[in-house]
């Protein structure tokens, strides 16, 4: 396998491990900062493909990442984050506890991926096909951590990572047309504003009598 | 003819543009696109960046009609609201891009941009739903963002493997070639069942639903009920053409029916009971789809077509009521009869979202049941048969109830005539849709 491809995988590897790290943290700056350099890492895996396939897809991607996800995302995130200690860090929450159940529920859609046979799909950008197995486990990190906090940043977060999975997933795979996927990054974007907008509102989503049945 | 539909995407921008009279600008511009909707119908088959056909064109048929009627019931509606979150003129340049929105996902010739048009609506209807801002509203609000955008980010896998199958997104060059079912296409056509069926309101991932549509103003829910979620179900129907899946499309639709059929039991909140009416409805369609046969599909625009309607007058009666009563609680509402406009608009729309003859739900629901005992789907029959009754009998019985039981301890006696007549068209669209059917299908 060439230099760069097992490179890419082992950076692919990276995606997965900073999906962990976001799910055991409880520091939102800090969480939103992991989420930025994960979007950073999937740039630079658009860079490595743009690169050695000659093809300027992969670039163009490789810089609407940056542009939208590692700045302007982490931009509408980071100020909505007020300086004051109660809103830096998100309490009543067991990181170990979370940790634990998320490594369980990472290894039940590993089953998954592999019983519905999705591992099966050949990649045509890539000479390895499981290397699909990264964005799809990130993409039930992020699932796992909308359905497991509480708080409005948090679950922004979770829904960005299933993004960054989906565009990492289409890397491999093919990517889809520019004007199809810029749509879809400046939908993400204007639906980052949207929650910021609401989190100042409501911070904090528990059960409410009104909305059961 | 691209000309035709872009005008029709862009009336509600210009409309948009005279923001200090948008009210007024706005209902024109829906005036001017249900006129747009003639040379539309003169421009059918027509296949390029657009692709319209005589199916999506009774759903734009549909969106058009509600979208109209909500703006007219919006006009005292939305003056009558004391805490709002966002402000009258935005209401009005929201439920415009919410409009486009969704005659985006309906024309386009693209799955990829039909994805960006239904996850375009929920941007562009999040916050129409804090219109009358309270706690609820706000978590209502959340809640529908969260989960259907998670949903909906799902459904791009779909979009994703499509491509990688054909190496194309355009919906003629891929629906007119006739697929193998290989393992990307299999997957494709499932995960969009999942990811797009959030929007439609498949169990389990319909949550957001009753939330949204009853904490959202009654003209919105009349949006969401009636042609926002019938959107979402075209694009899934448009996937579904390219490998049909049958015995899953079924299956899931049978067992949302059944479980909103169970939801409906013990509803004592009308909004959320009609949301679940809405679950029921939809599923009933995703059926008729499913089953691939031609009275399956007939079956399903003749209920969306009917239901769209019905159901708008539904949540605009439910608007007048709360409106009169200010309270949602259907235990707390009684003796309605004595308000004959508002008690009859109710009891006309419940009778069309519920299947009862001679409505066009009645022909949809009785032409999907029979589809699916052609295709030998017996145990579905049997359970999607038990669910409506159950729902028949919930829903008109808790109408029943507000409207014949008690006295009547409100002042007002009077009410909008909108729902009304929402209420009749429901009746008559149904039967002129089956009668025509053989000129415009």
């Amino acid at each position: 396998m060439n230099i760069i491809y097992t490179l890419i995988y082992l950076i692919s590897a990276v995606l997965v491990i900073t999906g962990f790290y976001i799910q055991g943290n409880k520091y939102l700056r800090s969480m939103v900062l992991t989420l930025a350099f994960q979007s950073l890492i999937i740039a630079i895996i658009a860079f490595m493909l743009g690169m050695m396939l000659k093809n300027y897809t992969f670039i163009i991607l490789g810089i609407l990442v940056i542009i939208l996800r590692v700045f302007l995302v982490t931009y509408f995130l980071i100020k909505r984050i007020p300086r004051s200690l109660s809103y830096v860090y998100e309490p009543r929450v067991s990181t170990t506890y979370l940790l634990i159940l998320d490594l369980i529920f990472i290894i039940a859609s590993i089953f998954i991926v592999y019983s519905i046979s999705f591992i099966k799909i050949k990649t045509i950008i890539f000479p390895v096909k499981n290397i699909i197995l990264f964005p799809l486990l990130l993409f039930f990190q992020g699932l796992f951590l909308i359905a497991s906090r509480r708080r409005t940043i948090a679950q922004i977060l979770g829904y960005v990572e299933e993004e960054n999975s989906l565009i990492i997933l289409g890397t491999f795979l093919l990517p889809v047309p520019i004007i199809i996927e810029s749509s879809v990054f400046l939908d993400v974007l204007i639906l980052v504003v949207i929650f910021s907008v609401i989190s100042i509102e409501k911070n904090v989503h528990e059960r409410m009598e009104e909305l059961r049945g | 003819m691209i000309i035709v539909p872009l005008i029709i995407l862009i009336i509600p921008l210009i409309a948009g543009a005279f923001y200090k009279s948008i009210k007024n600008a706005s209902v024109a511009g829906a005036i001017l696109e249900m006129i747009m909707l003639i040379p539309l119908y003169f421009s059918l088959n027509y296949k390029g960046f657009f692709f319209i056909t005589r199916i999506n064109f009774i759903f734009i048929l549909m969106v058009s009609s509600v979208y109209l009627m909500s703006l007219l019931y919006s006009r005292k509606y939305i003056e009558g609201i004391e805490n709002r979150g966002i402000t009258e003129k935005n209401y009005y340049l929201l439920m415009n891009f919410f409009y486009i929105s969704m005659e985006f996902a309906l024309m386009v010739n693209n799955y990829g941009f039909m994805w960006v048009g239904i996850e375009t609506t929920t941007i562009s209807s999040a916050l129409l739903i804090i219109t009358e801002k309270n706690d609820a509203s706000l978590e209502a609000t959340w809640r529908y963002i969260i989960i259907v955008s998670a949903g909906v980010t799902f459904a791009f896998i779909s979009v994703i493997l499509i491509y990688y199958s054909f190496h194309t997104l355009e919906v003629t060059a891929i629906i007119y070639r006739s697929s193998t079912g290989d393992l990307p296409v299999r997957l494709a056509v499932g995960i969009a069942l999942v990811g797009f069926g959030t929007k439609v309101g498949v169990f389990p991932m319909h949550t957001w639903l009753p939330d949204a549509h009853s904490e959202g103003p009654a003209p919105v829910s009349a949006m969401f009920s009636g042609v926002l979620l019938p959107t979402a179900l075209y694009v899934l129907y448009r996937i579904y053409e390219i490998y049909p899946m049958p015995e899953i499309f079924v299956w899931a639709g049978t067992v949302s029916v059944l479980f909103a059929a169970l939801f409906l039991t013990y509803q004592h909140n009308y909004k959320r009971m009609f949301a679940y009416s809405t679950m029921e409805n939809m599923n009933m369609a995703l059926i008729g789809i499913g089953t691939g046969t031609y009275a399956g599909l007939v079956g399903s625009l003749v209920l969306l077509l009917a239901h769209s309607f019905g159901k708008a007058g539904a949540f605009y009666s439910t608007g007048e009521i709360m409106k009169i009563s200010g309270t949602k609680d259907i235990n707390n509402i009684s003796g309605f009869m004595k308000n004959k406009i508002v008690s009859s608009s109710l009891l006309i729309s419940s009778f069309a979202v519920t299947g009862t003859p001679p409505y066009g739900t009645f022909f949809g629901e009785f032409l999907i049941l029979y589809s699916v005992i052609t295709i030998h789907y017996y145990a579905q029959f049997i359970i999607i048969l038990i669910s409506i009754f159950i729902a028949f009998v919930s829903i008109n019985l808790n109408v029943s109830k507000m409207i014949f039981k008690g006295d009547y301890k409100y002042n007002e006696t009077n009410g909008s005539i909108i729902p009304l007549i929402s209420g009749i068209i429901a009746i008559f669209i149904g039967i002129v849709f089956l009668v025509i059917i053989n000129e415009i299908l």
